[in-house]
């Protein structure tokens, strides 16, 4: 697989460690959580191989591209509008997370609208570069913050604080059943395949994908989802766990730099993370002006010759994310994106059924011209 | 592509307005800020307003090699709650109070008993306040320990600091406890937190810190000697070099152990009774002796060391046992070992745990004699 | 007849000028007719290989294959040629009822050049010429390559100057040499003087910041591009060449990265990518500690810099764009001062002004430690294009961190490395990862 593939789904993955996926897990620390994650897992890798096998037998199509040839009309344009708002909404978590958190933690004084206004600003030309230039963003970004927020998982575990006891007790908690929201929540970690939907234009060739690309993502995600959800109780204890608001913000507040400029670790983190949190932002609303791009063919939208057409989204994106995160506290934050979790765990399986309809029709097609 | 270039321009027709709308919010500089270095709280004499609360402050100097000696400034409040001490405070100071570079927090002895977990609340809350910040307890009070300046100290570092950071000394004396580890050691059952305790020498003007205190919740905090503080400091591994006096069979001798690694695990047994097994293993020198020695009986040194370490941590493990105190988290390693609900209550485990038998085994090896015989 | 008519015509074209020198021989049954214009012709020359040959040789017929015979030799196209190569300080000779032309060009700008914008340690220390046929030459004798393609196009109405597109025919990209090729066509530009000003023609961005082809000197560079498939653009006149398309690496590569030992210029590498993030961010991160979110540093240092404040009458942001406005005027001031000037220009600026300015506290300590270590880590940047750019952004970048804070700081060097990303080169993506896989069987391809 080409490298820009991992890319869309580890990007999902780490994003999330920030956003609202531990606090949901830590809800029912002592439920169901242990298993969930491993029931996610198990979802979560066969989710990823069927997409990227759909979209492998299709190289270069996206699917509205596939919708278009294979359904009707008045199916696939409200569906596509439908998922310009999903992912809409789902970039809208995190930039909601990440302005709480650089309210919280950063700069106390500085106006909402100002702090989500930076980022927004700084995402949203972005969003409108051709998809191979985001992917680019995206691998330089990486390169920027990914070194070091390692260098920061490191200290996290090569730590004396890090108590394994707390790490073993939580995860003795395995023999309880499963919870709906902590499974929804683990199996959110896996849906960065689904950018697929936009991205796979890029992928115009056809690419190798077998049993070794599958267990790479599987290793990667199960130590992601174990850093994700121990090491912050390895650092905070288990017993009352589900009471930090930002449990990855006060476990990287738990560590110390003894020799650098900076001391305190929670302000590499945050920072860093914030790259992590934009590139996220933007992968999501890159796809979702791409879907809003093709439902109102905006591409043609012209004035006196200057493509007017894809920037009409944008004062929209703007408004809509600016009047949310005015309106949310960080409770409605995590209880909307529990519900956004909830619901995505039966949409995107049922998708399947879709793939299976395309994949057939395409076939048919393909048939009816041979012959 | 005459796109791009509108696209410029429509960036700066965007961008325009906002810098001119936003600028000169919320911009305050350095020199505008008071930064708190440490904070002491304690019980007041009044009533009402039961918190006291004292800030040290730096005072800034334009160069610390002109002026290296220490200036700070003192803010003491009393309030109802943490936070309204603090708000009346803020109105004495003609700067703003930066609580970001606070590296301990103080707390008075005889607050802690009645009010450790309010505190707590107070300090995680606020998320300006370091979750690696240490914590002590200060005696006679934080305030007395806050306000003194020991001879010797520098500019910009309170000396206070290098007791607890592994730069400077390194104690075996000294427990050093974050702010998480607090949190995290208060919350969970199975582990108790260790607070060092700041003594203050008024007359030497200098600080003592060699005892500790274990807290436990809704129980009266135990406070441990400075030769428990030292096997607890073994125990946990905490320290990096210990002292061990050696007094058996005529040998007088000191050994420094500059390499000990411990292990502990609850074996539990039938009727829910436990036994506590430990193994510790202490690797060092003579550093001292009052008796000449021999090279090739290091061997046997070794063993009169391990009879004395054994006494001593027995000693130490029979005393914690007693009051039913887990400064070491054998609690914690019982649930890390059992399923949830095969375990017993937290009263079954409070009883087992006091009626704990002691399986110690210790390996010393004494490496060398010093530089002489 | 013709001949003479085309004569008469050549006469009229010059008759503004009084240069033209015509020049009737007649010896022993010979007769030749010369046209030149004296400045521009190599009269030593003129004299050793056509008016003694013409005195010693037995017949016209003999003479007139000897001149065909000549290097210097040119067959007549067309009529409106003739001015032209004259004025290239070509010679009309008229022969047998036959016009031909001989270039006896006098170069007095055919020396190579020291190199003095890129001076390096290792490698070769000369530069290009001031002359089109002998850079060619440098270039030619550098790169030993029957693919090696030269294509000369007259450039600016009033000056007709030389411009010659260089490249190797098997590695070049065809879709960027087309557009080059259409984009040098549209240049309609009365004067072209310099090679670095077709970078601004060319470049169909008025508000680009980022340069968009790399300027050189040094041959071994511009074979170096050449090998790497890039496009020459040379200007009669001028030792300084243009590569293109460039990606933002080629501005942080010397020359000299290639002649070091691997381990050497990694080093050296990442000193120099250091330095750009410095000169980049140093002065913004300045700016958004110290006045947003103090919490950041070490206690120490925090305190150090909150010390060295004390007394400074503007706040972060004023002081900082005051001392860069300082350094940005020394910098400025120092390349046009003589040599000999500039050094005590540099001595009164940097260090007395420095010291000045922090005993009159008008700025802290710190902020001249920032200031000369950001204008050090400025020359760091190897290709002078980009250091100006970078000057430029980072003014940018300080003026949205007081308004943004720290995050700004790091959203906006996130929105940097964005827009960078989406600049084009000649078609080319300018930033991008490269890997350094040889094999060309990726399996992605442009959406």
């Amino acid at each position: 697989m080409s490298r820009y593939y991992y890319y869309l789904i580890f990007i999902n993955m780490v994003a999330n460690i920030i956003a609202s996926v531990p606090s949901i897990l830590y809800e029912s620390h002592k439920e169901g959580s242990v298993s969930s994650m491993i029931l996610g897992l198990v979802a979560g890798t066969i989710i990823v191989t069927i997409y990227t096998r759909f979209f492998n037998a299709f190289p270069g199509m996206t699917l509205p591209d596939l919708l278009e040839k294979t359904t009707a009309k008045w199916f696939y344009k409200p569906f596509v509008l439908f998922l310009a708002f999903m992912w809409f909404f789902a970039g809208l978590i995190t930039l909601a997370t990440y302005t709480f958190l650089l309210i919280r933690y950063v700069t106390p004084e500085m106006p909402v609208i100002q702090i989500s206004l930076s980022i927004i600003l700084s995402v949203i030309f972005g969003c409108l570069m051709r998809t191979e230039r985001v992917l680019y963003t995206i691998e330089l970004i990486l390169l920027v913050t990914l070194p070091l927020i390692l260098f920061i998982f490191y200290k996290t575990y090569s730590g004396n604080s890090l108590e394994w006891d707390f790490v073993k007790e939580a995860a003795l908690y395995v023999n309880q059943l499963p919870d709906l929201n902590s499974f929804s929540a683990s199996f959110f970690l896996f849906l960065g395949v689904v950018n697929l939907f936009m991205f796979n234009r890029f992928f115009t060739k056809k690419q190798s994908f077998n049993w070794k690309h599958v267990t790479i993502i599987a290793i990667i995600s199960t130590l992601n989802m174990f850093t994700t959800y121990f090491i912050p109780i390895g650092y905070n204890g288990f017993e009352n766990i589900d009471e930090l608001v930002y449990p990855w913000i006060s476990t990287s507040d738990s560590i110390r730099m003894e020799y650098f400029m900076i001391e305190r670790v929670l302000f590499v983190f945050l920072l860093f993370y914030l790259g992590i949190a934009f590139v996220s932002i933007m992968i999501h609303w890159h796809v979702s002006i791409e879907f809003l791009k093709f439902v109102f063919n905006l591409e043609k939208l012209k004035i006196k010759g200057f493509k007017l057409g894809k920037f009409i989204p944008i004062p929209f994106f703007i408004g809509a994310s600016l009047f949310t995160i005015v309106k949310l506290n960080e409770y409605q934050l995590l209880r909307l994106s529990s519900i956004f979790y909830n619901s995505l765990i039966f949409f995107f399986p049922s998708m399947i059924l879709l793939f299976f309809f395309i994949k057939r029709s395409m076939k048919n097609a393909k048939q009816a011209k041979q012959n | 592509m005459p796109n791009k270039q509108s696209k410029t321009k429509l960036f700066i027709l965007i961008l325009l307005p906002i810098i001119t709308i936003l600028t000169g919010c919320e911009f305050k500089d350095i020199d505008k800020n008071v930064f708190v270095s440490m904070i002491g709280i304690d019980k007041s004499d009044d009533e009402d307003k039961p918190y006291k609360i004292t800030l040290k402050l730096y005072v800034p100097t334009s160069s610390f090699k002109q002026s290296p000696k220490p200036e700070y400034a003192y803010i003491t409040q009393n309030g109802e709650t943490l936070t309204e001490a603090i708000r009346l405070m803020e109105s004495y100071s003609d700067k703003e109070l930066e609580f970001g570079h606070s590296k301990l927090i103080v707390i008075g002895e005889d607050l802690l008993a009645e009010k450790a977990n309010e505190i707590m609340d107070f300090l995680l809350r606020r998320p300006d306040i370091q979750m690696i910040s240490w914590v002590a307890v200060g005696r006679p009070s934080a305030e007395e320990v806050v306000k003194m300046v020991p001879q010797g100290e520098n500019a910009a570092y309170p000396a206070l600091f290098n007791y607890f950071d592994d730069i400077g000394t390194e104690s075996q004396f000294i427990v050093t406890t974050y702010l998480f580890d607090l949190r995290r050691r208060l919350k969970e059952d199975g582990i108790d937190p260790v607070l060092p305790i700041i003594e203050v020498k008024k007359k030497e003007s200098h600080f003592k810190v060699n005892k500790s205190m274990v807290l436990v919740d809704k129980k009266e905090p135990y406070e441990l000697s400075s030769l428990y503080t030292q096997t607890f400091n073994i125990l946990s591994m905490n320290a990096p070099i210990a002292d061990l006096i050696i007094k058996e069979e005529g040998e007088y001798f000191n050994a420094r152990v500059d390499s000990m690694e411990s292990k502990y695990r609850v074996n539990v047994k039938d009727n829910n009774k436990i036994e506590l097994e430990v193994d510790v293993s202490l690797i060092g020198y003579i550093s001292e002796s009052k008796n000449p020695l021999k090279t090739q009986d290091l061997a046997y040194y070794s063993k009169l060391m391990e009879k004395e370490a054994k006494e001593k941590f027995t000693e130490f493990f029979e005393e914690m046992i007693h009051i039913g105190y887990d400064p070491i988290g054998f609690g914690l390693d019982y649930k890390s070992r059992t399923l949830h609900n095969r375990r017993m209550s937290s009263e079954e485990w409070e009883e087992a745990y006091k009626n704990a038998g002691i399986n110690m085994t210790i390996n010393a090896e004494l490496k060398s004699t010093g530089s002489i015989k | 007849m013709l001949l003479s008519e085309t004569i008469n015509w050549v006469n009229e074209q010059f008759k503004n000028t009084n240069e033209l020198v015509h020049k009737n021989l007649e010896y022993e049954n010979k007769h030749i007719l010369l046209f030149y214009l004296k400045s521009l012709i190599n009269s030593e020359m003129l004299q050793q290989l056509i008016i003694k040959p013409f005195f010693e040789m037995s017949s016209e017929e003999q003479f007139k294959i000897y001149l065909q015979a000549l290097p210097q030799f040119q067959e007549v196209t067309s009529k409106e040629q003739i001015p032209l190569e004259m004025m290239n300080g070509n010679i009309l000779v008229k022969i047998h009822n036959e016009l031909y032309l001989l270039d006896f060009r006098l170069a007095n700008n055919d020396k190579v050049n020291q190199t003095s914008v890129e001076t390096t340690i290792h490698g070769s220390q000369l530069a290009l010429s001031d002359n089109l046929m002998t850079n060619i030459n440098v270039i030619r004798s550098n790169y030993h390559q029957a693919s090696l393609t030269v294509e000369y196009l007259v450039k600016g109405e009033v000056n007709q100057h030389k411009v010659a597109i260089i490249y190797d025919k098997d590695k070049v990209k065809s879709d960027v040499l087309d557009t080059i090729r259409k984009r040098l066509q549209n240049v309609d530009k009365q004067l072209i003087t310099s090679t670095t000003q077709l970078n601004n023609f060319i470049n169909d961005k008025r508000f680009s910041l980022f340069p968009q082809m790399i300027m050189t000197e040094r041959p071994d560079r511009i074979v170096y591009n050449l090998g790497g498939g890039k496009v020459i653009l040379l200007v009669d006149g001028n030792p300084q060449s243009m590569a293109t398309p460039v990606v933002f690496f080629d501005f942080m590569t010397t020359i000299e990265d290639n002649y070091h030992t691997l381990f050497i210029s990694l080093f050296l590498k990442i000193l120099r990518y250091a330095g750009l993030l410095l000169s980049l961010l140093l002065p913004a991160l300045y700016v958004g500690v110290t006045s947003f979110t103090p919490e950041v540093f070490r206690t120490e240092l925090a305190l150090t810099v909150a010390g060295s404040r004390v007394g400074v009458p503007f706040s972060s942001f004023i002081e900082v764009l005051f001392m860069l406005f300082f350094m940005e005027l020394l910098l400025e001031a120092s390349i046009r001062l003589p040599k000999a000037v500039s050094a005590t220009a540099t001595t009164v600026g940097g260090l007395i002004l420095g010291t000045a300015v922090t005993e009159a506290s008008l700025a802290s300590n710190i902020m001249v430690i920032i200031v000369s270590a950001v204008a050090i880590s400025t020359f760091v940047i190897p290709v002078n294009e980009m250091a100006f750019s970078i000057r430029v952004v980072r003014l940018l970048l300080i003026l949205i961190t007081s308004i943004f804070g720290l995050a700004g700081l790091i959203l906006s060097f996130f929105a940097l490395i964005m827009h960078l990303v989406n600049l084009d080169s000649f078609g080319e993506p300018y930033l991008k990862l490269y890997t350094l896989a040889k094999d060309k069987k990726s399996s992605e391809g442009k959406s």
